[in-house]
């Protein structure tokens, strides 16, 4: 029997279409591994399976039967369970209390303690979760707050269970013990759809694997097919490493160092987030660093801005400034109210009265030298399209004229002439000089951009590819290389 | 009429809709209420017209009572702009104010043109003083500022209560001494005998300047865009290089700094002394004045006037119908301006 269907499901956010007529099923008491790029529309289609969005076009079953979420309550009447990648729990609150808010088995309007507690640990020893359901969420781990989120789903009776990423923020330990939780969970017949970046993970656990890729559905195969080179090839798509403008190389002696890092590490909320990171960018280079989300990369840009600053180690930098296309465009890279022209002014030194004459010839310059598509001088950034949102944060960047410049996620959720422009963009910033690092998590972008390429795992750095190993002709064995690295085999 | 508005900006134009929407809704709600308790409308509002507008004198209280209104709207207009809920106004005008009589009649001796600037700029520097305190407190500490402002005035007006009733008052009073007729500011009634004796003085134009200077600072310098910036968005400001932080301090300091110029309407314009309770929670009105204005100090001049006519009329017709009615009127605008803002934003597509 199929546990859920996905029927041409469509959804855009404005023009961009992140769910593009995807169809397919999900077979009852089985681990169905959903996998492809960031921003290839996972997320999404698991947010519409569980109700937090709404589909544009398209049906989705449940057992069967055609269901119509309006939010996440109707899934969890259906018993879907959501497992996200942030932790929803109550920091003063005990483990119990967090599993027991908004699902109380009451009599009369009174908790049931004995009866809940009964439950919950019933339901800890089946699958050897081995918690305390008295202790606080505040002193335990990680892995431990991961497992209070799986005793919510299971003491709602979830059936349908969805992880995103689940393993994201375990140690290999961690994940073996993980993994034999699914086992458990497969033989008490429940489904499980997995949403995953490591391909080891699809080859151990995997009896079906749907790829998604630009929001597509583009390659589909069972258990006894995987074949972990053939899904690497699937979600990136044929690796088709497209012609990078021309790179000039005005010799080592040039290539003065703009920033140097020296054995930094730092420590966030009893975690170590860098450890002991040693890298340089250097003038005439771009510096790509790869890695899978969450190993310390944003760790890394803290620093680099000085927004940490109990880090270990040294950092030695040529201008206090750095510019920075951030990676997450709504949250950090723009005041979207704003007009273009305002944004790049929040960046200049200005004094006095400001004219709106001026703030719009800004908009209009930066318009047409960068070729940002909006309706009119005055409209503000938010309302344009995530590609032109994108050239005008990078343009804002670009005319501040600085040495050392970070792009982070640059083309994350833009289309591929905008990326194309980004892209170029990075390469002449490059070919005048600056000093650029480019995080991101998309190989197809470093391999064309890098002139070297660091590999980040746990917030270290263990690898750097040198421009020699970069410029191999075997594309697929470097790829294989680094995607070993990225889950940190060596 | 709404394709009239084609020619402002989108924001313009959804906060004219929004703001004639929510005073509609006002009114309609008015008018049911006095219907409610059994009077009769008509002759009141005609009643509150005549005694407003069709009198000098009217005029004169009627402004005189928006002056402080301005005033204080243009100081939360700074906070509100950085997305800080400032509920401490009402605390901090008064230190401001109190300051500001006792140094008056400290000075007595010394010129006008002396004695009112100095005046000013302390009592300036005492009310900046209380808004710095919540702006610390939630930068080290994460504290929401709507906490600490409204504790702070409490405990500014009991610190203000012992220093009155141990060391200044005059004696059975609530009240500091006067100061000398020399400091008292000029009255438009003097000039023109229209206003027929009403206390509009030139701390009014004083608070028509304030509000131009506040509009321009806002939306006109680089420091007003970051102001802005930082309350749309606090860490993308971060990432562009301003400092949300710094941003805080200085418009909490400037905000609550401003309202100690209400004390210059009341002692200087006024009264001639400072005297406990005398800002009859204009603090307070004033965060209806500047949500009803969205934060615009040009639009805070219009809201203020409009609170200073309900605020007068609600005397001139105190034996028609309670007076608590007028509380009740500016309590709707706040609730209809904040539902109604919520739907035409939408409407406009300007939801955050």
């Amino acid at each position: 029997m199929k546990a859920v269907e996905f029927n041409n499901i469509t959804k855009s956010f404005g023009q961009l279409t992140v769910n593009d007529k995807v169809t397919f099923a999900v077979e009852e008491n089985t681990v169905h591994c959903l996998l492809g790029e960031n921003g290839a529309g996972k997320s999404t289609l698991m947010k519409i399976l569980f109700g937090s969005y709404k589909q544009d076009a398209g049906t989705i079953k449940i057992r069967g039967k055609e269901v119509n979420f309006k939010s996440p309550l109707d899934a969890i009447d259906e018993k879907i369970g959501m497992l996200y990648q942030h932790f929803m729990l109550i920091d003063d609150f005990t483990i119990w209390e967090n599993v027991v808010i908004g699902n109380e088995l009451s009599s009369a309007g009174k908790l049931d303690y004995k009866k809940i507690k009964a439950r919950l640990n019933e339901i800890i020893e089946n699958y050897n979760l081995g918690l305390d359901i008295n202790k606080k969420i505040c002193d335990i781990s990680i892995s431990e707050e991961q497992k209070v989120e799986l005793l919510k789903l299971l003491y709602r009776n979830s059936e349908i269970l969805i992880f995103d990423e689940p393993t994201a923020v375990l140690s290999p330990v961690e994940v073996k013990e993980f993994f034999k939780i699914i086992e458990k969970f497969k033989a008490d017949g429940k489904t499980i759809i997995f949403i995953t970046h490591k391909l080891n993970e699809v080859k151990e656990l995997a009896d079906k694997v749907s790829i998604l890729r630009k929001g597509q559905l583009v390659y589909e195969t069972t258990k006894e097919d995987i074949n972990v080179q053939k899904l690497g090839n699937e979600i990136i798509g044929n690796v088709e490493i497209a012609e990078s403008p021309a790179k000039i190389h005005p010799g080592e002696e040039i290539k003065k160092t703009f920033l140097e890092m020296k054995n930094i590490s730092l420590v966030k909320d009893k975690v170590t987030v860098l450890d002991g990171v040693t890298m340089d960018i250097k003038k005439y280079e771009i510096h790509g660093i790869c890695g899978v989300e969450g190993n310390g990369q944003q760790e890394l840009v803290d620093v680099i801005l000085q927004f940490e600053k109990n880090f270990g180690g040294t950092l030695m930098m040529k201008d206090d400034r750095v510019s920075i296309v951030p990676d997450d465009r709504y949250k950090r890279g723009m005041i979207k109210e704003f007009t273009i022209g305002e944004n790049i002014l929040l960046k200049k030194k200005k004094q006095g009265i400001l004219s709106k004459h001026n703030i719009d010839a800004m908009s209009q310059h930066i318009m047409k030298k960068y070729d940002v598509r909006a309706p009119s001088a005055e409209t503000p950034l938010g309302s344009l399209s995530g590609g032109n949102q994108q050239k005008a944060i990078i343009a804002r960047e670009i005319e501040m004229q600085q040495n050392t410049m970070i792009f982070y996620h640059p083309t994350r959720g833009v289309d591929i002439n905008a990326t194309a422009f980004i892209h170029s963009e990075i390469v002449n910033l490059r070919n005048a000089g600056k000093a650029i690092l480019l995080i991101s998590s998309d190989l197809d972008e470093l391999l064309k951009l890098s002139d070297r390429l660091s590999v980040m795992h746990k917030g270290k750095i263990i690898k750097t590819f040198s421009e020699k190993e970069l410029n191999t002709d075997n594309k697929n064995d470097l790829l294989d290389k680094i995607g070993k690295f990225m889950i940190g085999c060596d | 009429m709404i394709r009239a508005l084609d020619r402002f900006s989108i924001q313009t134009r959804a906060n004219i809709v929004s703001i004639s929407l929510s005073l509609l809704a006002t009114f309609v709600i008015t008018v049911i209420l006095i219907l409610l308790i059994g009077k009769n409308p008509l002759p009141i509002f005609t009643t509150m017209f005549t005694d407003v507008f069709l009198s000098g004198y009217g005029i004169g209280q009627t402004l005189f009572r928006a002056t402080p209104l301005i005033i204080c709207g243009c100081g939360l207009a700074f906070c509100f702009h950085a997305s800080l809920f400032n509920i401490g106004a009402e605390g901090q005008l008064n230190a401001g104010a109190f300051t500001m009589g006792l140094i008056a009649v400290s000075m007595s001796n010394f010129p006008w043109y002396i004695s009112i600037p100095v005046c000013i700029v302390v009592s300036f520097g005492v009310s900046a003083f209380f808004g710095l305190i919540p702006a610390i407190i939630k930068i080290k500490k994460d504290v929401s500022e709507v906490i600490t402002t409204i504790m702070l005035n409490f405990i500014i007006m009991a610190l203000i209560n012992y220093f009155l009733v141990d060391f200044f008052a005059v004696k059975s009073t609530m009240r500091t001494e006067k100061i000398p007729d020399s400091f008292m500011l000029l009255k438009f009634s003097s000039v023109s005998s229209f206003f027929q004796g009403s206390s509009l003085n030139i701390c009014f134009i004083i608070a028509l300047i304030l509000a131009f200077v506040s509009y321009m600072i806002i939306y006109k310098t680089k420091f007003g865009y970051e102001i802005r910036a930082v309350g749309f968005n606090p860490s993308a400001a971060k990432y562009i290089g301003i400092s949300p932080n710094k941003i805080i301090i200085l418009t909490f300091v400037i905000g609550a700094g401003i309202t100690s110029l209400v004390g210059l309407n009341f002692i200087m314009g006024y009264k001639g002394f400072y005297e406990y309770g005398f800002s009859n929670n204009v603090g307070f009105t004033a965060i209806a004045v500047a949500l009803l204005a969205r934060n615009n100090p040009i639009g805070v001049i219009f809201s203020a006037i409009l609170f200073g006519v309900l605020d007068f009329g609600g005397l001139a017709v105190n034996d028609l119908v309670p007076k608590e009615i007028v509380l009740v009127v500016q309590g709707v605008i706040i609730l209809t301006i904040l539902s109604i803002n919520t739907v035409v934003d939408k409407k406009y597509n300007l939801q955050k």
